[in-house]
């Protein structure tokens, strides 16, 4: 836990809020002379102790949650990590989306942001460390205030006890708020826990189940205006020229005016604005892209690992030697198309500019990212930019990217109106950034003992890194011109096509089992598509053709698929278990005639999962009937939230495995809405059964890791069912 | 001018009459629980009931619903007066990023309103409409199955409070 073990002391000083003043915030750094008042409610006679917490006169304790709340159960998590040791109910609090500040960085990451499955990683100890201070300060308040010894004194729920009085945490604040702590308050042992560990409801559940929780596409000030942009069919294109005469004559439209990438059109609702952009007529420049079709594309990164001179990652031992050893040698070829995020909410953002000031309404994975982009585009200090957290409907990494934040702040400087911007569905599904596509080879040894002994792995396609850069570095870098913020996002394309894998690439295509020879290539074939994170990101299509490839294994050396698992993953001990105890469970089962069992495992997010997936082939369509996921994430701080991450991992990763794909035509996606880019139902959705193996282990991600080994699952069940290898994403037998 | 009832209040606008019933709740009425998801009629987001019966408003004009009565989800149960299913929903941990459930939850209550005991396939039937990105849909049946369970009690609710 060294990297998360950030000077949790500061947490502490960050000093108090006499009647509803000055809120000072100290940064995790230590360094406190230039910090920010943190963006906390100014609530009269409000107790700050640090970023996370406020008490309140009325005993109110109010949690302000740092990570994005995307339906991962985050705001739950670190609400019930502070309770925990602040001896409050998570379910009991007033749940904050807490604003940007540095005090509400990812330790794990260095800025203010949410992803990679690291939230409860990151800050289970400091949380936890602040929740227990803050209490350690009540009850030393408490100690004064009554004149007995602390010893004396508990706490229960948001009170002092004294045998069996009960005093509010409110009523010692004021003394507490005078007091320094010296060291940090002893953290609870794990058999002392009341929250942590047990089942419990979400904080959140009854506002999303009233239509109460507040969306960024829920935002409304006054006199705001709704923007549509008309974009290119070719993602990249720019306008030539526009013919806007009609749209401007609509009603309700009050500005039409071209931006970096469209046309915007901006009128006094959202449906005048759609209608009125369905007007305008756009003929756009043409870019290299719009010669791509998804035939091509596949083709180019055939050409490429055909080629074979990609960049090396790890290269172990003497894998040409080991696969001639090998008395099993097995090689082949998997795809992965290209994918849009589609979360429920569309992109969306309110931006209103008022002088040299800005406030900003907006659900995003960054929230660091968001003064700079303001400031950037509009011209204005970046502390004078307040910005609003709100609720996320739905991430998936698409959140990370501040495209939509930064077209919305254009139109709001054109138009000089409060602007809300919001994405329509075919804006999402054609524009991206999109989950890149993947061509990989895989060609491995078995030795005459079951044992694997190389492993020869290569991957064609785009990397996320660069556009990335291009995206955050104005962000994270506010003094650098726009003009080297994309000279570096350059330079980075250059390099890893050159000289070094961009990790992201190619993780989970080789770190789970045991063979001593290794070697993994890449081959950057880049097309200018926008990239980015997608949910579990390269184990999204890795595991498919990692898991693919033993279960293949298997079959050829004639091994049972659990049994060659578990032979060769003793180096990574926490995965093998989960591969044993999912085995034994699969073994027990019993399929109703016709029905059959695929297995895969994988480690992403340092969490291990197996899945085992119960399909049926009937009429040529695959149906999955039960999934059954085994997981190890250490210690588990709510297990109903890791049962409900690994269903909708499953759910999610089983929409891509059965339909995602976005085919390219001329560089214009095909695909447009759910009719043609479908999504599970729930006529389609198996059942799911979660089984979590608490290890104590210190804990690790669940957003992300339920969703690689589903494909591969499903894939190595149709084999045994068909005979057919489906080595193509999405899944369709011959 | 249109007139309609919505959530028991009668309401008129001088929207446009092929205006969408979803943007003029959420945009003229400023009722911000139904939401947008595809604008197409292929994801449930912005259910409501229009006479009861559950319709996708994104592609309902409003011109269709005069005189008619409308419920959205504010309409349906507050988080001081939760409706059976909003509870359940809360009982079971059902949401997730939540954007999708105001509709999930109207298009459960039209359906246990028709049928106050639906089997596992009517469930999947009346509800296959909606899309859940987050994949929330065995929390979404088991919350469903938990109501229509205690299909008396509902209906005693639901008649008590004037919610049938
Ligand atoms: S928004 Fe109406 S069905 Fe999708
Ligand atoms: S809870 Fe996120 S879409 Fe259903």
């Amino acid at each position: 836990m060294n990297s998360v073990n950030v000077s949790r002391r500061h947490f502490l000083q960050s000093g108090a809020v006499a009647g509803g003043g000055l809120v000072v915030g100290f940064s995790l750094s230590g360094c406190s002379s230039a910090a920010a008042p943190l963006p906390v409610a100014n609530t009269k006679g409000a107790w700050t102790p640090n970023a996370f917490i406020q008490v309140l006169p009325d005993n109110t304790i109010r949690f302000y949650t740092a990570r994005s709340e995307m339906g991962q159960g985050v705001t739950t998590g670190l609400a019930t990590l502070v309770g925990e040791e602040l001896d409050v109910n998570p379910l009991d609090m007033d749940i904050r989306l807490a604003g940007v500040h540095e005090d509400y960085e990812n330790p794990l990451f260095g800025m203010q942001g949410t992803g990679g499955s690291t939230s409860i990683r990151a800050h289970y100890i400091p949380l936890r460390q602040a929740g227990a201070n803050t209490r350690a300060l009540i009850l030393e308040a408490a100690a004064r205030d009554m004149g007995v010894p602390r010893s004396s004194l508990s706490t229960d729920n948001g009170f002092v006890t004294q045998g069996d009085k009960r005093y509010p945490y409110a009523a010692f604040v004021e003394t507490a708020q005078s007091l320094a702590i010296d060291a940090d308050a002893p953290l609870k042992s794990a058999a002392d826990f009341q929250y942590i560990g047990r089942d419990s409801r979400r904080v959140d559940a009854i506002a999303k189940a009233t239509g109460t929780a507040q969306f960024g596409i829920d935002v409304d000030i006054p006199d705001l205006h709704y923007a549509v942009v008309v974009r290119p069919p070719v993602p990249g294109a720019t306008v030539r020229s526009a013919e806007v005469t009609a749209a401007r004559g609509m009603s309700g439209v009050t500005d039409v005016f071209e931006i970096g990438n469209g046309v915007a059109v901006v009128a006094q609702s959202f449906w005048q604005a759609k209608q009125a952009a369905a007007q305008v007529e756009v003929d756009w420049h043409s870019v290299a892209l719009g010669q791509l079709d998804t035939k091509a594309l596949r083709a180019d990164y055939t050409a490429a690992l055909d080629a074979g001179d990609g960049v090396e990652g790890p290269d172990e031992g003497d894998v040409e030697q080991a696969l001639s050893a090998a008395t099993t040698v097995h090689e082949a070829e998997y795809w992965a198309p290209l994918l849009a995020h589609a979360p429920m909410e569309p992109m969306n953002a309110t931006v209103w500019i008022d002088g040299d000031s800005a406030e900003v309404w907006t659900g995003i994975q960054f929230p660091f990212a968001v003064p700079a982009i303001i400031s950037r585009v509009a011209g204005i200090p970046a502390e004078k930019v307040q910005f609003h957290q709100t609720y996320l409907g739905g991430g998936f990494g698409r959140r990370g990217s501040v495209n939509y934040l930064r077209e919305a702040t254009e139109i709001a400087v054109q138009s000089s109106k409060p602007i809300q911007l919001v994405w329509t569905r075919e804006d999402d599904i054609q524009q991206g950034p999109f989950r890149p596509a993947s061509l990989m080879r895989i060609k491995a040894g078995v030795d005459a003992d079951g044992q694997l002994t190389a492993w020869d792995a290569a991957r064609a396609g785009g990397n996320i890194s660069p556009d990335s850069f291009r995206t955050l570095l104005p962000a994270a870098f506010p003094w650098m011109g726009d003009a080297v913020a994309e000279g570096v996002a350059q330079l980075s394309e250059m390099y890893f096509e050159k000289f070094a894998t961009d990790d992201s690439s190619t993780e989970g295509l080789f770190e789970d089992y045991d063979h001593a020879n290794t070697r993994v290539t890449h081959m950057t074939v880049d097309h200018d598509l926008p990239l980015t994170f997608w949910r579990s990101v390269g184990h999204s299509y890795t595991a498919f053709a990692k898991e693919s490839m033993i279960d293949e294994l298997a079959a050829a050396a004639s091994v049972d698929e659990v049994a060659f698992r578990l032979q060769n993953t003793q180096n990574s001990p926490r995965l093998n278990n989960v591969i044993r105890v999912a085995g034994e469970h699969m073994a027990k089962m019993n399929p109703p005639k016709g029905h059959h069992l695929g297995f895969a495992a994988h480690n992403s997010f340092h969490t291990d999962v197996a899945e085992i997936a119960e399909v049926s082939v009937e009429n040529g369509q695959i149906r999955v009937h039960k999934v059954t996921c085994v997981l190890d994430c250490g210690q588990v701080v709510n297990p109903d939230i890791v049962r409900a991450q690994m269903e909708g991992g499953v759910v999610y990763g089983l929409t891509a495995a059965l339909y995602g794909g976005l085919n390219l035509e001329a560089g214009a996606i095909k695909e447009s809405n759910f009719h043609d880019y479908p999504m599970l139902r729930m006529n389609e959705s198996p059942e799911i059964e979660v089984i979590i193996i608490d290890s104590g282990t210190e804990p690790t991600g669940v957003g992300e890791p339920g969703l690689p080994p589903i494909a591969p699952a499903v894939a190595n069940a149709v084999f045994k069912a068909t005979g057919q290898r489906l080595r193509s994403l999405p899944l369709q037998l011959a | 001018m249109i007139h309609f009832m919505l959530n028991g209040q009668s309401v008129q606008t001088d929207a446009d009459p092929d205006t969408p019933l979803l943007w003029v709740v959420r945009d003229h009425f400023k009722l911000k629980g139904s939401k947008f998801g595809c604008g197409a009629g292929l994801c449930g987001a912005c259910t409501m009931h229009v006479d009861g019966a559950a319709a996708k408003t994104c592609v309902t004009p409003i011109a269709a619903v005069a005189d008619k009565s409308i419920t959205t989800i504010e309409g349906l149960g507050t988080p001081e007066d939760l409706h059976p299913l909003q509870a359940a929903w809360h009982e079971h941990a059902v949401p997730q990023c939540g954007y999708c459930q105001s509709g999930q939850i109207m298009a459960a209550a039209a359906l246990l309103d028709a049928n106050p005991n639906p089997s596992s396939d009517e469930i999947d039937a009346g509800m296959s409409g909606n899309i859940c990105r987050c994949g929330c849909y065995p929390r979404i049946k088991r919350a469903i199955q938990s109501v229509s369970e205690n299909a008396l009690a509902y209906d005693a609710m639901a008649q008590t409070e004037g919610r049938a």
